[in-house]
């Protein structure tokens, strides 16, 4: 009874040692604005506690840990992905609504009677710095700011937020030490500053003009109240575009940034109908089948010879051979992957030294379409058959050899014993290897992308001749000039599906088998 | 040809094909051991170095050494490594091992639920764990990278250019794992765990003090499966991780090529000095692992 007082109180402890946290962080969460997500880890949280001091939910203690690392890493991306296939996300199109909305709404210019003022910087001890302003012909409007950030010799990539100015009564002093024009412009200040916008008290906006004084700008844009926005210098209006993700004015220009904006089933119809898309699209598809069922194929032909050969119970150092033969398994995948390439390499490897030295012929591993995907089969060759001996000599030792012993009293040959034995016994139970050794090459990702990384180049086109759709997708995204997150997505969406539709089949093919 | 004659005919050819598979497996490791004695840093083609120097693992492991810059004048300078390569080896073992543990822990409790617990929609849920693992990790970047520019706001440690960020991301892959760790727990007859119920031993009791022991195999075969995975990922790693001091081993040796300046012998010492000891672990458990991949993937 006392053991059991104990193990309860020890969870019980547990539980609350992850449930405070949690919940101050669901505070933090609540009071920095990110209201959806604080609720979302308080019901995670709830259901914790739940599940672990509630003696109904024993089942789901063991299932919960791992279903929440899942669910966040695993279903969350997935979902996320999807969501974005459907949305107009890109390079060009890459704000949030309101962050473009707040961009043209700190737009200005600098009117012809704007105000000017004298300024001074001042540093502060924990690095950051203080501005203050007067204006040159009323000394009595005299403004200090808050601490702000600058970063010597770098232009903020994207525009800074205003830093807000407030009143500086006659009499105060201000913290931190001034620093004289030389100094601003040897710290490399100016460049930073020159990014960074002021608001005052009435929320205008003023920024440097100038190597000594600030002056006033005015706001370029005025917002209406149906969302459009009408210019101060000549009166033009633009409005928002949800189908372009742009601002548009009345002439159908774009202006200003663009932003995210959902797009349908756009990024679907141009996999189908962009001539640019489609025509790679299709070709790497093909390929990346092909690519598929070859590597199983012949790493499987490979790994069952091999299985077979050393199966021979007179044969001698079996076990040093398998060990030897099991070496391309062990090496981690991505060094020998950059191993093979370099010594595939066209001009300086050794393959091509070797074939040169024999042969007198050196084939074009990297520049000619043909050649790189012969490399990349014998590579991935080289690489998966070791998995394939592993699994079939263990199939082929749990075939009784009694069989073997009848078939040979009816004179067969060991060939025909093979091909009329062994394969019909071991194929059934090899079909869900096959297929998820189909379904992992289908997205090899490692393995083109550190080997050719796609090349080489498709002739008018963005893709590469070796690309799979896993890599092409990847590049679609991330490498390209002009990356195209919601192209991208909706191509892995539709990976997605396929390799998935693969992975339910081979579920259906199991289960005949096992019972789950 | 009498049957003596045709079993040494047969084992004869056995053996000569073996060589001749064994030759093109084991040549490039050989031709790599010695791109990394060689000096210069050209890409990997001969069996033995012509001029040995020990540059490269000097480099790799962070020690000085002296480079002849100008052959004319004989003017050296001393190279040094700002960050140590073999620093990279360490972080992917660091990161390996513990989202490995991680793994275990989280997929062999859940495989313990899915073989011995009954809850509705077990194997529809079982069966969705494996379709949903199929989506590609690498075409989740995105939404990973938001994820965990998101969490390093709040908790700094769990954010972008962490390791513990990328072992977070890692513990995301358990389904595999979790059909692994059942198919072997549907293998132990659950008599004895029943009578241990009988004896009054709560469930978690059972679990820990009688199926975790006898099942210390698998949970070996999983762990240096997912070790090993670890130790090779690439794509997400170098999503995350964004300084150099704290690269991983894939990461850091993929920094050595690069398309215009491939630097081969440095890349060859570091493949040779982090192979070895993983394929030295992979080969004394290898019977584990053969035991483990035969029995996860099909069962009879």
């Amino acid at each position: 009874m006392s053991a059991l007082i104990g193990r309860l109180q020890i969870r019980h402890i547990l539980v609350v040692l992850l449930a405070v946290p949690a919940l101050y962080l669901t505070f933090i969460l609540y009071h920095s604005g990110n209201l959806w997500i604080g609720v979302g880890l308080l019901v995670v949280t709830c259901l914790g506690a739940f599940i672990y001091l509630n003696p109904s939910a024993m089942t789901f203690r063991y299932l919960f840990p791992g279903f929440l690392g899942f669910g966040i890493f695993v279903i969350f991306p997935l979902i996320y992905t999807v969501y974005i296939g459907f949305t107009k996300y890109s390079s060009q199109n890459l704000l949030r609504f309101d962050r473009s909305v707040a961009l043209i709404h700190n737009e200005t210019f600098l009117s012809p009677n704007a105000a000017s003022y004298k300024y001074k910087l001042y540093a502060q001890d924990d690095g950051n710095y203080l501005l203050t302003l007067e204006d040159e012909k009323d000394s009595t409007r005299r403004f200090v700011s808050d601490p702000f950030e600058l970063t010597p010799g770098v232009k903020p990539k994207t525009e800074p937020e205003p830093v807000k100015l407030s009143t500086w009564p006659p009499g105060q002093e201000v913290p931190g030490k001034p620093l004289e024009m030389v100094q601003i412009n040897r710290g490399k200040l100016l460049i930073p500053m020159r990014a960074q916008q002021f608001a005052l008290p009435d929320e205008t906006l003023v920024a440097l003009a100038g190597l000594t004084n600030f002056s006033s700008r005015e706001r370029l844009w005025t917002p209406n109240p149906d969302g459009s926005f009408t210019s101060k210098k000549d009166g033009t209006v633009i409005r928002p575009d949800f189908r372009l993700g742009f601002f548009v004015n009345d002439k159908g220009e774009r202006v200003g940034v663009g932003f995210r904006t959902f797009s349908g089933f756009d990024n679907y119809l141009r996999i189908l109908t962009d001539p640019r898309i489609q025509g790679p699209f299709f070709r790497i598809f093909l390929w990346t089948v092909a690519f598929s069922a070859l590597s199983v194929f012949m790493t499987f032909a490979v790994g069952m010879l091999l299985s077979v050969i050393l199966e021979q119970k007179d044969l001698r150092f079996r076990q040093a051979y398998r060990t030897l033969f099991i070496l391309p398994y062990a090496v981690p995948g991505l060094l020998s992957i950059l191993i093979l390439k370099g010594l595939f390499n066209q001009e300086f490897g050794a393959v091509n030294t070797l074939l040169r030295g024999i042969f007198g012929f050196a084939p074009e591993w990297n520049t000619n379409p043909w050649g790189a995907r012969a490399m990349i089969l014998l590579v991935n060759l080289w690489l998966g058959y070791p998995y394939m001996m592993l699994i079939c000599t263990g199939m082929l030792q749990s075939i009784p050899s009694a069989i073997y012993e009848a078939s040979a009293i009816d004179g067969s040959n060991k060939i025909r014993d093979f091909f009329d034995l062994t394969l019909p016994l071991v194929l059934p139970p090899m079909t869900p290897i096959i297929i998820s050794a189909f379904a992992f090459n289908f997205n090899n990702f490692n393995l083109i992308y550190l080997l050719t990384a796609g090349g080489p180049q498709m002739v008018g086109g963005n893709a590469g001749e070796t690309d799979l759709l896993v890599t092409y997708t990847y590049s679609i995204a991330f490498l390209d000039s002009g990356t195209n997150y919601g192209l991208a997505s909706a191509i892995a969406t539709l990976l997605f599906i396929l390799v998935g539709f693969l992975a339910w089949i081979n579920l259906r093919v199991t289960a005949k088998k096992v019972k789950i | 040809m009498n049957s003596q004659q045709k079993t040494a005919l047969r084992l004869g050819t056995s053996h000569l094909l073996l060589i001749f598979f064994l030759v093109l497996v084991l040549v490039p490791y050989l031709i790599v051991v010695s791109a990394s004695l060689r000096r210069g840093n050209f890409a990997p083609s001969g069996l033995l170095p012509d001029k040995v120097s020990l540059e490269h693992w000097k480099y790799v492991l962070g020690i000085p050494y002296q480079e002849v810059v100008n052959t004319g004048t004989g003017e050296t300078r001393i190279i040094k490594a700002e960050t140590p390569p073999l620093l990279w080896f360490w972080n992917s073992i660091k990161v390996a091992a513990v989202a490995s543990a991680g793994i275990i822990l989280l997929s062999g409790t859940a495989a313990y639920a899915f073989s011995r617990l009954h809850f509705k929609f077990k194997s529809a849920t079982l069966g969705s764990l494996l379709i949903l693992q199929m989506f590609p990790m690498v075409l989740a970047l995105v939404a990973i990278y938001v994820i965990l520019d998101f969490t390093g706001q709040y908790i700094h440690w769990l954010g972008l250019n962490t390791q513990s960020g990328l072992v977070m991301v890692y513990l995301g892959g358990i389904s595999g794992y979790i059909w692994m760790i059942k198919g072997y727990f549907d293998t132990i007859p659950a008599s004895m765990e029943e009578s241990a119920r009988i004896d009054g031993a709560s469930q978690f009791q059972t679990f820990v003090q009688i199926l975790l022991p006898i099942s210390i195999p698998i949970f070996a075969v999983v762990f240096i499966l997912s070790f090993i995975s670890f130790m090779s990922e690439y794509p997400v790693a170098s999503i995350v991780l964004q300084s150099r001091n704290n690269w991983t081993l894939a990461v850091g040796a993929n920094s050595f090529l690069p398309e215009n300046q491939q630097l081969w012998g440095r890349f060859s010492a570091l493949a040779v000095l982090s192979g070895v000891p993983i394929t030295i672990m992979f080969l004394v458990c290898q019977k584990y692992i053969v035991g483990g991949l035969t029995s996860g993937g099909v069962k009879e």
